[in-house]
C-alpha cells in the first residue's frame, strides 16, 4: 500500500512507478556470471585451510608433502607470508575508511596470524590444477599446534584470570589505542533518576546471528604486469579496491576490481576481505590467475555476522508514564579483532533529555562479528523497546501511548527533514487495529494457543553525501550511465538507469548502465548505509541535468562523437537530521505446550521518502522482516563451551527461515517529498529489519505474560519457561 | 572431499559382491543411493559406515530399476528401497491406505531433496547430531564418548539414550514403526527380513550403529501390511522451521476406531530416541477405550514415561506428551 503524506509530491514520469529490475532475466535463467562462473585460460583453483582450535600457537608447519602432490602449484603459510596486513575494517571498527587509524593500532589483523584465534581462522593456502587437488593438498599439511586458553563469552573474557587474547586485554582499542567505551551522554543522568517516581532495571540479551547470503565469496585474481585484476563478490568497488591496494602496498590504479553480479550482501562487504589478498599473492606466486573458493562451511565460520550484546538497561520514569532517565551499560562480543564498530542503537529514538550510554566491544575466541543490515540496530532495539513495552505494562499504559509520549519529536535543537514518525504510528495503529487486537491484560488469553500483539517503532539515518556518476549520449541519443555500484539485491542497477531516464526525460529503454567495474565507473559509496540510492542517485540526477542542458544548448552529438558529463554533488542538510521512519504491529499466536510462535499478521509503515520503484522496496521490508523474525526467534551461532568449537554452522544448523516460514506481510509506504536526495529518496534497505526483534517479541510477551530478555526466543525458551 | 571410487552396480547380486570384494580387500564401502546425505558426509570426511571411516568405495545403486516403485502384493504394499521420497509423497495408495506415512514422506528436507533422496537411504541416513556433523569423533564416528551429556543437547534424546544420546533422524522410520513394516535386507548370503525392534539398534547394545544392517547388506524394500479398513492414521512433526529439518520431536500414530472404540493403536515417536520410538504405554491405555480427550492426555503422558532429559532438552517431554495427544485427537471423528 502507498499513501501520500500531507505534503503533496510531484508528479513523475519513471520513478514511483513499479519496474522490474532491468536485469531479472539474467539472473533468473542462469544467464548472469558470478564471479566462481568465470574461466580464465590457465586459471588454478584454490583453497584456504583454517584453524580447528579457537585459540593456538603453532609451533610448525610442514607443508612438504601438499607441495609434492601432482598439480599442487604453489602453497602459502604465515611462514612463506608473514605480516601482510589485513586492513579492511579490521582495525577500529566503524571508522574502517580511515587510513589513518589503521597505521596506528596495536590490534592489527594480517592475511595469515600466529596465533591464532578463532576456530576458522585461516592459516595456510593452496593453489592446484583442479579443485579436487586443492582440497587434497589441504589435508597433506601438518601443523603443530600448541592449544592456548580460550574464551567465548564476552562477561567471562572481561572477568580477572580470563585469557588473554591481546597482550592489552579483551577489551577492544578505539581509534587511540586506549580500552575506552564508546559513550553517548546527554542532559544530567543523576537529577533524570532524582525526577523519577519508579526506576526499572533489567538484562537483555541477543545473540550472534550470521548474514547468511546465498552465494558464497570467492575471489578470482590476476595479474598484468603489476596490476591486479580481482573478480568478487562485493559491496562496494571502491573501498575494495583501496583496501586492497594499501594492504598490497600499491596505488589505487593498479588494483581492478569487477562485480558484474553477486548473490547478496546484507552488510559487510564493502571492503576487502583476507582471501582477495590470499587470491592475489597465491596469483603472483603462479603467476596465473588464481580462483579461490569459500565452501558454505568456510563462509560461515570464516567471514562475520551481527555483533551479539549483553545489555544493563536503568530506566526512570515518573508516575504519568514520561521516562526521564535512560542509562545502559552494555558488552558486544567482537570476536578477536575489531572488524565493526560494536556499536548499539535506538536511544535517538527516545527524546528523554537524560542519557548515558557506554558500549564496551569485547574481543573473544569466537569468530569475527561485522556489520549486519543495520548493524548496531536489531540488537539495540529489541533491548531498548522490550524494556520499554514492559515498562508500559507494568505502569498500566498502552505501549502505543507510552511511545508517543518518549518518542523523540523535533525540538529546537534536534532538527529533522521532515518528520512522519507519528503518522507512521497512526496508520499502523489503525490499519492493525491496535487497540481491539493486543491484549490489555498480558497473557490473559485462556490458551493453549495464546493470542497477542505487539508493536515497535524507529527512525534510521538516511543521510545525503558525496558519490559520483558520468552520463554519456552518442549521437543515436542512446545514453550511458557509469556509475559504481554493484547489485547485492535492492536493484541499484535498476534504479540508477530509472533516475537517470527520469531527469533526462526519456524511456528507461533509452538507458545503458556500466557498473560494477572500478576501471569503467566513477567512485561510489557502495552498497552499505543504505546510501546508494540517497547519495549515488543524486550524483546521477546532477550528472542528468548537466548533460540535458550540454543537449538544450549545443545539440546531441553528431558521427561518433559523444556529449559527457559528470558529477560529484556534496549536499548537506545543514545540522537538520534525515531519517527513515517506521512502526510494525504483531500479531502472534503461541502455542505454550509446544513452545511454538505463530505469526498471523504482520503490519509495516514506513516513511522512506519518495519510493523510486515500490516493487523491490516492498520485497526488501518483506526480505528485512523475516530476517529479523529469523533473529526473533531462531538464529544463533552455538558453541560447545567445553572446546570452543562452533556447532551450528550453515543454513541447516541456524535454521534460517524459508520461503515457507513467510508470514503474510503487510507493507504500507507512506511517501513525502523533503527536497533531499533524488526525489525525496531515502534510504528503505536496512529500514524493515530494525524492528523486527522487538515487535515480535513484545507479541509473544503480550501473548503469554511472560518476558523474554534473551534472544533467540526459541521453542526450548517458550516450552520451558511455560510448558 | 576425500578421494573415492564409484563402481555401478547391474544387479542387486552385483551390488553386493562389489561391497564384499571391497571389504575384503580391506576397503571401506558404501551403497549410494540419490547420494544426497552421503555426498556430504564424504565432502566432510566424516566417517559414514560404523567402523569403516569415509568410503574408499562407493557402490551405485542408481542402475538397479527394480528397486524403485510402489505395488501392493499379497496384502503387503512393497517399497523399493530406490524409490525416491518425492514419488511416495505422492503415490496415490500411500496416501489412502497409509496417510501417516505420506504424511511423513512430504515433511521431509525440501522438495529437491525428496526427489533425489530414497526411500532406503532415508531410512539408513546418519544422526544429525551437531557433534557428529561436525567431525567429531564420537561414537558414531567411531570413536568412545557422546559430547552432548554434557555438552549442547537442545536437540537430543530423552527416551533410550546412553551412551550415545543421538535421536534417529529418520521421518519415514517413525512411521514405517507405526504401521509395523518389515525392512528387507539382501546380503551375501541371501535376504532377510527384519520387524522395526530386530532392525533398529539402541546405544546401549551398539552405540556405533543405528540399524543391524550388514556392510554389505542393501535394504532393498520395505514391506507394509496392508492396515484393516477403519484404520486412521497421522504423522505430526514439529519443526523450527517449515522446510529442511528434522524433527524436534514427531509422532506417527495408527489407529483402528469404530465410533471413537480403539480397537488397535501403533503410537511411534520420532525425534525423542536414538531408534523411532514405541510408546506402547500409551496404545495399552488406549486399546478396547473409547477415545476421549481426557483418554488421549492420558496417552500422552504414557508416551513420554520413564523420560530422562539432558540439561538442555526437559523442553521435549511437555511437547512430546502434546503431539501424542493432539494426533489422537485428530484421527477421531467430530463428535
Amino acid at each position: 500500500m502507498r499513501r501520500q503524506s500531507a505534503e503533496q509530491m510531484s508528479a513523475t514520469a519513471t520513478v514511483g512507478h513499479d519496474v522490474p529490475r532491468i536485469d531479472a532475466f539474467e539472473r533468473v535463467t542462469g544467464r548472469a556470471t558470478y564471479t566462481r562462473d568465470l574461466r580464465l585460460p590457465g586459471m588454478l583453483y584454490a583453497r584456504v585451510l583454517r584453524s580447528p582450535h579457537p585459540h593456538a600457537r603453532m609451533r610448525s608447519i610442514d607443508v612438504s608433502q601438499a607441495e609434492a602432490l601432482e598439480g599442487v602449484r604453489a602453497v602459502i603459510t604465515y611462514e612463506t607470508h608473514p605480516g601482510i596486513v589485513y586492513g579492511s575494517g579490521s582495525i577500529a571498527g566503524g571508522r574502517q575508511y580511515n587510513d589513518q587509524i589503521k597505521d596506528i593500532t596495536v590490534h592489527r589483523r594480517h592475511m595469515f596470524d600466529n596465533p591464532v584465534k578463532f576456530v576458522g581462522q585461516p592459516v595456510a593456502a593452496v593453489a592446484a590444477v583442479d579443485r579436487h587437488t586443492a582440497e587434497e593438498a589441504l589435508g597433506l599439511i601438518r601443523i603443530d599446534y600448541e592449544e592456548l586458553p580460550f574464551v567465548l563469552d564476552p562477561e567471562e573474557a572481561l572477568e580477572d584470570g580470563a585469557p588473554r587474547i591481546w597482550p592489552e586485554g579483551n577489551l577492544a582499542l578505539d581509534f587511540e589505542n586506549e580500552p575506552r567505551p564508546m559513550t553517548l551522554s546527554r542532559g544530567d543522568i543523576e537529577a533524570g533518576f532524582a525526577a523519577a517516581d519508579e526506576i526499572f532495571e533489567d538484562r537483555y540479551t541477543t545473540a550472534f546471528v550470521h548474514d547468511a547470503q546465498m552465494e558464497p565469496r570467492s575471489a578470482l585474481a590476476h595479474w598484468e604486469g603489476e596490476k591486479l585484476i580481482l573478480h568478487t563478490p562485493t559491496q562496494g568497488i571502491s573501498n575494495c579496491r583501496h583496501d586492497n591496494a594499501r594492504d598490497l602496498g600499491v596505488a589505487d590504479h593498479q588494483v581492478q576490481v569487477i562485480c558484474k553480479y553477486m548473490g547478496g550482501g546484507f552488510g559487510d562487504k564493502n571492503g576487502s576481505y583476507y582471501f582477495d589478498l590470499i587470491a592475489a599473492m597465491l596469483a603472483r606466486e603462479v603467476d596465473a590467475p588464481v580462483l579461490l573458493e569459500l565452501s558454505r562451511k568456510d563462509d560461515w565460520l570464516g567471514t562475520h555476522g551481527r555483533w551479539h550484546t549483553v545489555q544493563h538497561f536503568r530506566v526512570g520514569v515518573r508516575r504519568d508514564g514520561t521516562v526521564t532517565a535512560i542509562r545502559l551499560d552494555a558488552l558486544s562480543g567482537m570476536g578477536p579483532y575489531l572488524r565493526r564498530s560494536g556499536g548499539i542503537g535506538g536511544l535517538d529514538a527516545y527524546g528523554c533529555p537524560n542519557v548515558e550510554r557506554a558500549v564496551r566491544p569485547v574481543h573473544t575466541n569466537r569468530m569475527v562479528s561485522g556489520n549486519f543490515r543495520a548493524p548496531s540496530d536489531p540488537q539495540g532495539y529489541f533491548a531498548l523497546q522490550s524494556m520499554m513495552d514492559d515498562i508500559a505494562y507494568r505502569m498500566g499504559i498502552d505501549p502505543v501511548e507510552f511511545a508517543l509520549t518518549n518518542m523523540q519529536r523535533p525540538t529546537d535543537e534536534v532538527r529533522f527533514t521532515n518528520y512522519t514518525l507519528d503518522e507512521c504510528i497512526g496508520t499502523g495503529a489503525d490499519l492493525f487495529d491496535w487497540s481491539t487486537r493486543r491484549q490489555a491484560t498480558p497473557g490473559s488469553d485462556a490458551g493453549p494457543v495464546k493470542r497477542g500483539a505487539g508493536f515497535a517503532f524507529m527512525m534510521f539515518r538516511s543521510g545525503v553525501g558525496p558519490s559520483s556518476a558520468i552520463l554519456r549520449v552518442d549521437s543515436a541519443e542512446r545514453y550511458t550511465l557509469f556509475v559504481g555500484v554493484t547489485d547485492i539485491g535492492p536493484g541499484a542497477k535498476t534504479t540508477m538507469a530509472l533516475i537517470a531516464a527520469e531527469e533526462l526525460g526519456v524511456p528507461l529503454s533509452q538507458v545503458d548502465v556500466v557498473w560494477g567495474d572500478t576501471d569503467r565507473c566513477p567512485y561510489s559509496v557502495g552498497e552499505s548505509g543504505s546510501r546508494t540510492t540517497t547519495m549515488t542517485g543524486y550524483a546521477v540526477v546532477e550528472a542528468a541535468r548537466d548533460l540535458r542542458q550540454q543537449i538544450a544548448e549545443q545539440g546531441l552529438p553528431r558521427g561518433a562523437d559523444v556529449r559527457i558529463a559528470s558529477a560529484t554533488p556534496t549536499p548537506s542538510t545543514e545540522g537538520r537530521r534525515r531519517m527513515c521512519f517506521g512502526a510494525h504491529f504483531v500479531e502472534v499466536e503461541v502455542d505454550v505446550p509446544l513452545g511454538h510462535v505463530e505469526i498471523t499478521r504482520y503490519v509495516a509503515v514506513h516513511e522512506s521518502g519518495r519510493i523510486l520503484n515500490p516493487l523491490p522496496a516492498r520485497d526488501q521490508i518483506r526480505g528485512a522482516i523475516l530476517q529479523g523474525v529469523g533473529q526473533a526467534l531462531h538464529e544463533d551461532l552455538l558453541y560447545d563451551g567445553r572446546n570452543g568449537q562452533p556447532l551450528t554452522a550453515g543454513y541447516y544448523g541456524a535454521r534460517h527461515l524459508t520461503h515457507l516460514d513467510i508470514p503474510e506481510i503487510e507493507v504500507t509506504f507512506i511517501e513525502t517529498d523533503d527536497g533531499y536526495g533524488p526525489y525525496g529518496a531515502k534510504t528503505v534497505g536496512e529500514a524493515g529489519i530494525i524492528i523486527a526483534p522487538p515487535a515480535v517479541a513484545n507479541a509473544v510477551f503480550n501473548a503469554t505474560g511472560h518476558r523474554f530478555r534473551d534472544l533467540p526466543i526459541t521453542r526450548a525458551r517458550i516450552a520451558g519457561a511455560l510448558a | 572431499m576425500k578421494t573415492f571410487a564409484n563402481r555401478d552396480a547391474g544387479t542387486l547380486e552385483e551390488a553386493v559382491r562389489l561391497a564384499r570384494e571391497a571389504l575384503d580387500g580391506g576397503q571401506s564401502v558404501s551403497f549410494a543411493g540419490g547420494g544426497t546425505d552421503l555426498l556430504q558426509l564424504v565432502k566432510d570426511r566424516i566417517a559414514n559406515r560404523p567402523g569403516q571411516g569415509v568410503p574408499d568405495i562407493l557402490v551405485s545403486l542408481r542402475g538397479l530399476e527394480d528397486l524403485s516403485g510402489i505395488a501392493e502384493e499379497e496384502g503387503e504394499i512393497r517399497v523399493g528401497g530406490l524409490t525416491t521420497v518425492g514419488t511416495l509423497a505422492g503415490d496415490p495408495l500411500v496416501g489412502e491406505a497409509l496417510t501417516a506415512l505420506a504424511e511423513a514422506a512430504r515433511s521431509v528436507a525440501t522438495p529437491q531433496i525428496r526427489n533425489a533422496g530414497t526411500v532406503a537411504g532415508n531410512i539408513m541416513q546418519r544422526p544429525w547430531c551437531w557433534y557428529y556433523r561436525n567431525g567429531f569423533p564420537c561414537y558414531k564416528a567411531g570413536g568412545s564418548q557422546c559430547y552432548s551429556i554434557t555438552g549442547e543437547n537442545g536437540l537430543h534424546a530423552i527416551l533410550g539414550g546412553g551412551p550415545s544420546f543421538i535421536v534417529h533422524p529418520s521421518d519415514l522410520a517413525t512411521a514405517l514403526t507405526a504401521f509395523g513394516a518389515v525392512f528387507e535386507a539382501h546380503g551375501p548370503t541371501g535376504e532377510r527380513a527384519l520387524a522395526a525392534p530386530d532392525f533398529f539398534v539402541l546405544p546401549s547394545a551398539d552405540p556405533e550403529r543405528e540399524n543391524v544392517l550388514a556392510d554389505d547388506e542393501v535394504l532393498a524394500a520395505v514391506r507394509i501390511p496392508r492396515p484393516p479398513t477403519g484404520t486412521r492414521s497421522a504423522f505430526h512433526k514439529v519443526m523450527d522451521r517449515n522446510a529442511w529439518t528434522h524433527a524436534v520431536v514427531s509422532a506417527a500414530v495408527v489407529l483402528k476406531l469404530r465410533d471413537n472404540v480403539c480397537e488397535s493403536a501403533r503410537i511411534v515417536l520420532g525425534g525423542v530416541a536414538p531408534v523411532p520410538w514405541r510408546a506402547e504405554a500409551a496404545e495399552a491405555l488406549l486399546e478396547g477405550e473409547r477415545v476421549t480427550t481426557e483418554l488421549a492426555g492420558e496417552a500422552g503422558a504414557a508416551a513420554v514415561l520413564g523420560a530422562v532429559p539432558l540439561s538442555g532438552n526437559a523442553y521435549k517431554v511437555p511437547l512430546a506428551r502434546t503431539v501424542v495427544e493432539r494426533t489422537i485427537l485428530g484421527l477421531l471423528a467430530p463428535a
